[in-house]
């Protein structure tokens, strides 16, 4: 699984850092940093899943692979 | 123990935390029938966009959509835009306001809140509320005309308005009862922060009023009077006066309903095989040892999710299953390009911490009881407020606190 964001969308409010700050980080500037490739963890990847329709924004898209 | 390829699981409500739900039950493979009823047609949209970026028309009606559920061959059936009207929770049986009726094996309720309206603010034109997509359009309307805008309430949903508005270049007043802004969610921390950041970004702000009456000529407003006598002139009157959860289908229904459906710890009602999430759910959260029902995003979604596990456990016979939902609540807010983040649960604090970090532009504060971090807030500081979260779980889950007199 891998994890697109939309840049032009996302205003690094640190909602998906919440559910999964492995994978997610977001630094002092805002900016969105995903971890890749997303550790292939059956637990890890449900909350990646929530954090993905958590973003209010929609920012976040997966592509499985 | 039920069989599950003939059972049925209604879900009730088409916002996140139903739609959470559903893609729970279809992600663990369910066999047997889900019946979703959205209450509303049209998709789940983002509510948080309806006061920020939306409002402003910034963004389009699809960017703020939530990507369609993919059944992956579940067999989901999606009743749009039609609502419970009545539940009998001990025959299990649903009646709908379109005439259909169900009876199921597990039901999830998720539907949400609505927008507390004040008696004298009902049936004027140009005098809304803003909870839904209908309401969202209409005040996209309404503030075409260029209207003076007159904010009914200083909480989230109207700090935000008004800053969206603002920014449209329009005259805005807020006008709200406690001592200052966003006293609630915030719990008077940040002192007059929030007033000063609105009144610098000019909205004029009146705390400590409240309004007595509205004027109207010909059906619509022309204006306010404060409880002081004093007449605010306005031609469009946004309330934001908070939320009631959405239980008046479950009158009589033989739930217990006291703000909001009374869940335990595992989000289970006071029936079993009837569970509840996000804004409609007063439940015991674990990790502060209260009672609480919380209005967020996030809460929705992972709420949503849990229920339908447990739900699935408990039609199972799998009793350990059946896991204890605990949750740190999180929220954020953006008004005037800031965005101010809120993790914990601060009601019951005795003690804040106020930190000015160099160069930010507001406070970082942090909220304990006794000697624990139960909350933190901050300003444009998502690192700070996000490594404050992971702390106050862990403090969580090694101490649960006695309930709060607050
Ligand atoms: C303008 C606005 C801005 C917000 N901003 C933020 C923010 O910045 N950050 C944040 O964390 N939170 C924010 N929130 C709160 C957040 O949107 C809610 O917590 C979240 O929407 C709750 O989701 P829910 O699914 O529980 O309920 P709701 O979103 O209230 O949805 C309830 C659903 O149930 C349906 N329904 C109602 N009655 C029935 C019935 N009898 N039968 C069937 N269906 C029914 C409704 O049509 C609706 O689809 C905001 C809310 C609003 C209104
Ligand atoms: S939740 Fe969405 S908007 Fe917020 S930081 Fe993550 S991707 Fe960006």
């Amino acid at each position: 699984m891998k994890i697109m964001v939309d840049r032009t969308k996302c205003d690094g409010n640190g909602v998906c850092m919440g559910i999964a700050p492995e994978v997610f980080d977001v630094d002092d500037e805002l900016y969105l940093h995903v971890a890749d490739p997303i550790p292939d963890d059956p637990e890890l990847r449900a909350r990646v899943r929530q954090a993905v329709t958590s973003c209010p924004i929609l920012a976040l898209k997966p592509v499985e692979k | 123990m039920i069989d599950l390829h003939s059972s049925r699981i209604i879900v009730a409500g088409g916002s996140l935390s139903g739609q959470s739900a559903v893609t729970e039950l279809i992600d663990r493979g369910f066999a047997g029938e889900i019946v979703w009823i959205t209450g509303e047609a049209g998709g789940v949209y983002s509510k948080p966009a309806l006061s920020k970026e939306f409002m402003q028309g910034r963004v389009s009606l699809e960017s703020i959509l939530l990507p369609a559920i993919d059944p992956c061959g579940a067999n989901l059936k999606i009743i749009d835009g039609s609502r419970g009207l009545s539940l009998d929770a001990q025959a299990r049986h649903l009646q709908l306001d379109d005439g259909r009726y169900f009876d199921f094996d597990g039901l999830l309720i998720c539907t949400g809140a609505s927008a507390r309206m004040p008696d004298f603010a009902l049936n004027i034109d140009n005098v809304l509320p803003l909870r839904t997509l209908e309401h969202a359009l209409a005040i996209q309307q309404a503030v075409r005309t260029k209207p003076r805008v007159l904010i009914l309430g200083g909480g989230l949903i109207g700090c935000e308005m008004a800053a969206s508005l603002r920014g449209l270049d329009l005259d805005v007043t807020v006008v709200e009862m406690q001592s200052s802004l966003l006293e609630r969610p915030f719990g008077g921390a940040f002192g007059d922060y929030f007033e000063q950041l609105q009144r610098r970004n000019g909205v004029t702000v009146l705390t400590g009023q409240s309004l007595a009456r509205l004027q109207t000529a010909n059906g619509k407003v022309t204006g306010a009077e404060l409880a002081d006598s004093r007449l605010l002139p306005a031609d469009l009157v946004l309330v934001g006066a908070g939320s009631i959860p959405e239980t008046a289908w479950l009158a009589g229904s033989g739930l217990a309903l006291e703000n909001g459906v009374v869940c335990d710890d595992t989000l289970c009602s006071s029936v079993p095989g009837i569970f509840a999430a996000g804004d409609v759910a007063s439940w015991l959260n674990p990790l502060y040892g209260v009672r609480m029902r919380v209005e967020h995003w996030t809460n929705a979604s992972a709420q949503g999710r849990a229920a339908a596990t447990n739900l699935l456990a408990a039609l199972c016979g799998d009793a350990p299953g059946i896991k204890s939902f605990g949750d740190i609540p999180y929220f954020w807010s953006d008004q005037f390009g800031l965005k101010i983040q809120m993790v914990g649960w601060h009601p019951g604090h005795d003690r804040v911490v106020v930190d000015q970090p160099e160069g930010a532009p507001g406070p970082v504060i942090t909220y304990f009881r006794g000697d624990r971090l139960v909350a933190a807030a901050g300003v444009n500081a998502s690192r700070a407020v996000m490594t404050f979260r992971r702390q106050i779980e862990a403090e969580a889950r090694r101490t649960v606190l006695e309930p709060a007199d607050a």
